[in-house]
């Protein structure tokens, strides 16, 4: 009778649970989006640079722990120059200095967590990639399993030995009800542990929790250098971007498919094409070399996205003059081959309905920029631009889907990577009215 | 009379062991989200800084280099705001402070600090976490 009384006055696990649950509740918010540019354990990060004539992907590995080592890769697209790179940290401005290429790594040390500057160098060009190496630390529920647990396993000895030299049943019962509680705790925490909310890694950009999704408009100035270049010499692009609510250079770029941003130019009539990975030059000025081999207007569309926003799309043109002049090669790491048979279904696309464009590859195509293949469609006039990825087809294919916005002349062009490069496969696609 | 006297206590012990357990979690939970109001250390090329903001104040204390004059630039890139630029106090040497109200909200803030002295002059960027 007594023990029953006592039971039902018990702060019992079931009590215990019930509070925990309502405190778990109170806590438990939803994960923030992961910042651009980070480096950490199962994340490698990848970025595309059109450098020294390249098309390459530097591959900054991930790290386990800090002060440890931090591997540099180097993918060419099909090879890549020595890139001479020199590692900062930005806390402290140590300094570090490596050399890698295709199959020879860099490898450099890290002293701490946090924001780092990769510099790449390679044929008179410099990029400067920041960056942030973040190390997960254990979270802070661990605690109350390990405490929980520690507290029970003491109490429970506790208990047996009050229970060997002590007759009567209080003390020892209290012992037990507390071990049962700090089961009960390590228990729920081990259980509810993948919705509890987790502190940010070390090296984690300072941010507030429940960030707000959506930065304001990037406005761009598109401009050479030369200012008028030549045909057959070569120039460079310069894409400089500014923020449209306080004018400042945007330099908060996400790695978006692989790159912090994809510039595409084609020249008025469609028969020049790059898709490039400019180099970023100085906070918000990213910049690539090109070549034209004929004169005439140009015109240019970067896809990027802000960190914490959605992709956009920024057009920009220029003029080259000067006769025409064949280029030798056609331009960084690409190679034009009319290397594929490419189908249309429907023959004769509608617009607005999604049609399927299939493109019979020469080779096995390797990942490149995170996808199989890509598409890239302008309008005639220049007005639209879409870039499509391939939804891994099996077997030597590529398949987009894509609707073709409205009717008119498209041009279009397929491209994928094997171990020859990078291949490109220009088509026209006339929707009718 | 024991009876009722052990079933207090023991009344009495499960509430502390209660309020014990939530004292953790609130302790877990606010380790788990702690920010805010930390020092930001930056190296430049010339200048390094260790910045500490909150809504009214801006600490700056030099690590390397000797500046004349610091000035504050503050974005909020998450909402597009800007503030008018503000110019730190020398407080003592190697140690700066601007007051005032320098910023419109909490939040994640970029700060341009733009530094001039003997090294030359050099803007150092870098976001940090303004607490209300």
């Amino acid at each position: 009778m007594i023990r029953l009384l006592r039971l039902s006055r018990l702060p019992c696990p079931v009590g215990l649970l019930r509070l925990l649950c309502l405190a778990v509740l109170l806590v438990v918010t939803s994960a923030s989006p992961a910042a651009a540019h980070d480096v950490r354990a199962g994340a490698d990060l990848r970025i595309a640079q059109t450098i020294a004539g390249a098309e390459l992907t530097l591959v900054i590995k991930a790290t386990t722990r800090v002060p440890g080592p931090l591997r540099v890769e180097v993918i060419g697209f099909p090879s890549a120059p020595a890139l001479d790179l020199r590692l900062r940290s930005t806390a402290d401005g140590r300094v570090t200095h490596g050399t890698a290429a295709p199959r020879r790594p860099a490898q450099f040390r890290v002293e701490e967590t946090g924001p780092h500057e990769l510099t790449v160098g390679a044929g008179g060009e410099t990029a400067v990639i920041p960056f942030r190496v973040l190390v997960d630390r254990g979270s802070g529920w661990e605690f109350l399993i390990y405490g929980g647990l520690f507290v029970a396993g003491l109490l429970l000895v506790g208990g047996l030995l009050t229970g060997a030299f002590n007759r009567r049943g209080r003390p020892a019962f209290v012992v037990t009800a507390v071990a049962a509680a700090g089961i009960s705790v390590a228990a729920l925490i081990v259980v509810l542990e993948p919705w509890l909310p987790t502190g940010p890694p070390d090296g984690a950009e300072p941010r507030p929790t429940g960030s707000v999704l959506g930065r304001p408009y990037v406005q761009r100035v598109v401009t050479t250098v030369p200012a008028r270049p030549v045909a057959g010499e070569e120039f460079v692009t310069r894409v400089e971007l500014f923020d449209g609510s306080t004018g400042r250079p945007v330099d908060d770029l996400a790695v978006h498919h692989e790159a912090m941003a994809h510039l595409v130019v084609t020249s008025e009539d469609g028969r020049y094409f790059r898709h490039v990975h400019p180099l970023r030059a100085a906070p918000g000025r990213l910049e690539v070399r090109l070549r034209a081999d004929r004169p005439g207007r140009y015109l240019a569309y970067v896809e990027l996205e802000r960190t914490d926003s959605g992709g956009q799309l920024l057009t920009g043109s220029f003029t080259v003059a000067g006769p025409a002049k064949p280029t030798p090669s056609p331009g960084p790491g690409v190679q034009d081959a009319a290397a594929g048979t490419v189908t249309v279904t429907p023959a004769v696309p509608r617009a607005g309905r999604p049609a399927t464009v299939e493109v019979v590859t020469n080779g096995t195509p390797r990942p490149w920029l995170g996808m199989a293949g890509h598409l890239i469609v302008r309008a005639e006039d220049g007005e639209f631009l879409g870039h499509v990825h391939e939804m891994g087809t099996p077997g030597g294919r590529l398949r987009f889907t894509f609707g073709f916005p409205a009717p008119g002349r498209y041009f279009a062009w397929a491209q994928y990577a094997t171990d020859r490069g990078i291949t490109t496969v220009p088509f026209t696609v006339e929707v009718p009215r | 009379m024991i009876q009722a006297k052990g079933a207090k206590g023991l009344r009495g012990l499960g509430g502390l062991v209660l309020a014990g357990l939530l004292a953790v979690i609130v302790a877990a939970f606010v380790v788990a989200r702690s920010s805010g109001g930390d020092p930001v250390t930056t190296a430049g090329t010339r200048y390094a800084v260790t910045v500490t903001a909150d809504r009214n104040t801006i600490d700056v204390r030099l690590g390397r280099g000797e500046a004349d004059t610091v000035t504050v630039a503050a974005v909020m890139p998450a909402m597009g705001h800007a503030m008018p630029e503000v110019t730190a106090r020398k407080t003592d040497p190697g140690h700066f402070v601007a007051e005032g109200d320098l910023f419109s909200m909490g939040g994640g803030w970029e700060l341009s600090v733009r530094l001039t002295g003997p090294p030359g002059e050099e803007t150092i960027t870098f976001t940090t976490l303004v607490t209300d």
